[in-house]
């Protein structure tokens, strides 16, 4: 059994359910990725499984403990979490930000030990932020300060961490350089890392395994290769997709899609213009 | 590392406040209707002056002075955790209803009791904390929904209409009181000090002996609290209770501000935002900081306007707002 799984889960509220009755498990030191459209529970589930929302019924447990019932502190030593877009941290240095993420660990007034500097510095050296340090957070471009918050999740020295699109917002390459990243800490350090992400792409290229929402209902979890099939595009994103495979990393990809036809209002172009997109990079 | 120089830049802001406030409280001593030469601070000081220099000294201008510094200081702490609780650089005790729950207080305590010397100015303060505090309960009871808790900004927008609500009530009040006691209160709401008495420091300085150092002990959770409320569950902070503990907080420090100095508004605004600019936004770097400027600002402009026209002199919380007012319209300028 994994370390990390939701039984029954019930988000939302008692008319309106976000995330129906879901049970999942999240492989131990593997990437896992939640992909769905718009509005299908996927960072509400991520939310929940860290506690940043509260659930209606079901548990989700960690280490064989409901974590609505664990200490708060405890669990941040377990998981840290990177949230969607988080708030600038006006005011504060890129040092002062990261080593904020000492806080499970720090007690009174919060002077930092010296094995919280060598956390700090572990964390900045990884995300590669150290040559900023000392600058003030705002005046960071969006690839960099995506990289410093890592590394306030990273200096919580927890083995699961949960990201909410960590990409949003970033041009290809620092997408990419995140996503590598991660995909670094999952193998040097077996970090387990789930996050939401919106490149189906991305999803396969980096995940181990993935789980497909549609209307807060799992329509398939487990290993690229079953989650991006035609079949259960369809399903999920009431797409046509041609895949095909990555020529580079032999993992499934998307290579074109259509919309459904008889599903949406502009149907008579559907046939002719599919979306293009770059195929590997 | 940076880490030791903004803790060395913090120990020199500190003591260059520190000379500050030293010097005009020493200008401070000296100013006044009655005079006392700055020659004979010191031996009076030392017990060595003449019954009227020490009576001066000692029952008039020291214990205005200190009354005038610790409730600068207890509003400045109160705005800066009110700043970090609420994350906005606007935040001031006035927003939580402080001012006006203590007013109202007062104006209601004027109708049902005859103003008399005596025990009465001792009972004051205390009618304005029970108003404040009443105010700052009914206006988190309202802001707080079920599931989701109190929102920072829900807070402050009941905050706001709180206190124009009783604002108005105060006005209604005072409209139909006697003469007399309209002068009284029109004096508290200009921010007079009048709790300048002995009484009132020991009354207050527990209050300051305590909170001041508790909320050090609590910067480290007001610097979570202040980025964002998933960063702040993330790394293990249980948001709604540090929230309710910090508010309860900044309550009972401007309470007590308010009842020993009156309506003051904008040092709880001001001397945090300052202390932010100069440092940063860390709060075990910035509150003792802004503490310190705090005292200094309301002292500045109490020693300033009790001297400007004699004998009474302009209330300390007009001559803040002389300040205040053109500090918030640049803020209010500057901010994207």
């Amino acid at each position: 059994m994994a370390r990390l799984y939701t039984n029954n889960l019930n988000i939302g509220y008692s008319e309106r359910l976000i995330v129906k009755s879901l049970s999942v498990e999240i492989p131990d030191k593997k990437i896992t990725t939640i992909i769905g459209s718009n509005g299908c529970g996927k960072s509400t589930l991520l939310k929940a499984m860290t506690r940043i929302i509260s659930h209606q019924s079901g548990t989700v447990v960690l280490d064989g403990k409901d974590i609505s019932k664990e200490n708060t502190k405890i669990l941040a030593k377990k998981m840290a979490i990177l949230p969607q877009t988080p708030e600038s941290a006006s005011g504060l240095t890129v040092s002062e930000l990261v080593s904020y993420g000492r806080f499970p660990y720090q007690t009174g007034f919060g002077r930092l030990t010296k094995k919280d500097h060598e956390v700090i510095d572990w964390a900045l050296s990884v995300t590669g932020t150290t040559e900023f340090r000392s600058r003030p957070v705002d005046a960071l471009s969006g690839g960099q300060r995506q990289r410093v918050w890592i590394a306030m999740a990273l200096a919580q020295e927890t083995e699961i961490i949960f990201l909410d699109e960590p990409t949003t917002y970033l041009d290809m390459s620092h997408q990419l350089e995140v996503l590598e990243l991660l995909q670094k800490l999952n193998l040097n350090e077996k970090r387990t890392i789930v996050m939401v992400l919106h490149d189906l792409n991305q999803a396969a290229r980096f995940a181990d395994y993935i789980i497909a929402l549609k209307d807060g209902e799992i329509v398939k979890a487990g290993a690229c290769e079953k989650v991006i099939t035609p079949n259960i595009l369809r399903q999920v994103f009431n797409i046509d997709a041609l895949i095909g495979q990555d020529p580079r990393t032999r993992k499934p990809m998307c290579i074109t899609y259509n919309l459904i036809k008889g599903e949406t209002k502009n149907e008579e172009n559907i046939n002719t213009i599919s979306t293009g997109m770059c195929v590997n990079y | 590392m940076m880490q030791i120089d903004l803790i060395k830049k913090q120990r020199i802001i500190l003591t260059i406040l520190l000379l500050f406030i030293t010097f005009t409280v020493i200008i401070g001593m000296g100013l006044g209707y009655s005079s006392l030469s700055y020659n004979r601070i010191l031996p009076t000081l030392m017990g060595q002056g003449t019954f009227k220099e020490t009576f001066v000294l000692f029952s008039i201008r020291l214990p205005r002075i200190i009354i005038t510094l610790l409730a600068g200081m207890a509003l400045a702490l109160s705005g800066a955790i009110l700043q970090g609780i609420t994350r906005n650089d606007l935040a001031d005790p006035g927003i939580i209803g402080i001012n006006s729950g203590s007013g109202a207080a007062i104006a209601v305590f004027f109708l049902f009791f005859p103003v008399k010397a005596g025990a009465f100015v001792y009972f004051l303060p205390v009618v304005a904390f029970i108003g404040a505090f009443i105010t700052a309960c009914l206006i988190y009871a309202f802001s707080y929904k079920r599931n989701v808790g109190v929102q920072p900004i829900r807070l402050v927008l009941i905050g706001i209409g709180f206190s124009t609500a009783l604002s108005g009530l105060m006005i209604v009040l005072i409209s139909s009181a006697e003469r007399e006691k309209v002068d009284f209160i029109a004096k508290w709401l200009a921010g007079n000090i009048w709790g300048a008495d002995w009484p009132f420091i020991w009354a207050m300085l527990p209050w300051l002996a305590m909170l001041i150092p508790f909320s050090l002990y609590k910067a480290n959770h007001l610097n979570m609290l202040g980025l964002s409320e998933s960063v702040a569950i993330g790394v293990g902070i249980s948001v709604e209770k540090e929230r309710i503990i910090l508010l309860l907080i900044a309550v009972a420090l401007s309470a007590s501000a308010v009842s020993v100095a009156g309506s003051i508004a904008f040092i709880g605004l001001m001397a945090p935002h300052i202390a932010k600019v100069l440092i940063g936004s860390r709060n075990q770097l910035f509150i003792p900081i802004a503490i310190l400027i705090g005292g200094w600002l309301l002292l500045f402009a109490d020693t300033i306007g009790r001297s400007l026209i004699q004998p009474d002199g302009i209330p300390a919380g007009i001559m803040v707002a002389l300040i205040g007012a053109p500090y918030f319209i640049y803020l209010l300028l500057t901010k994207k």
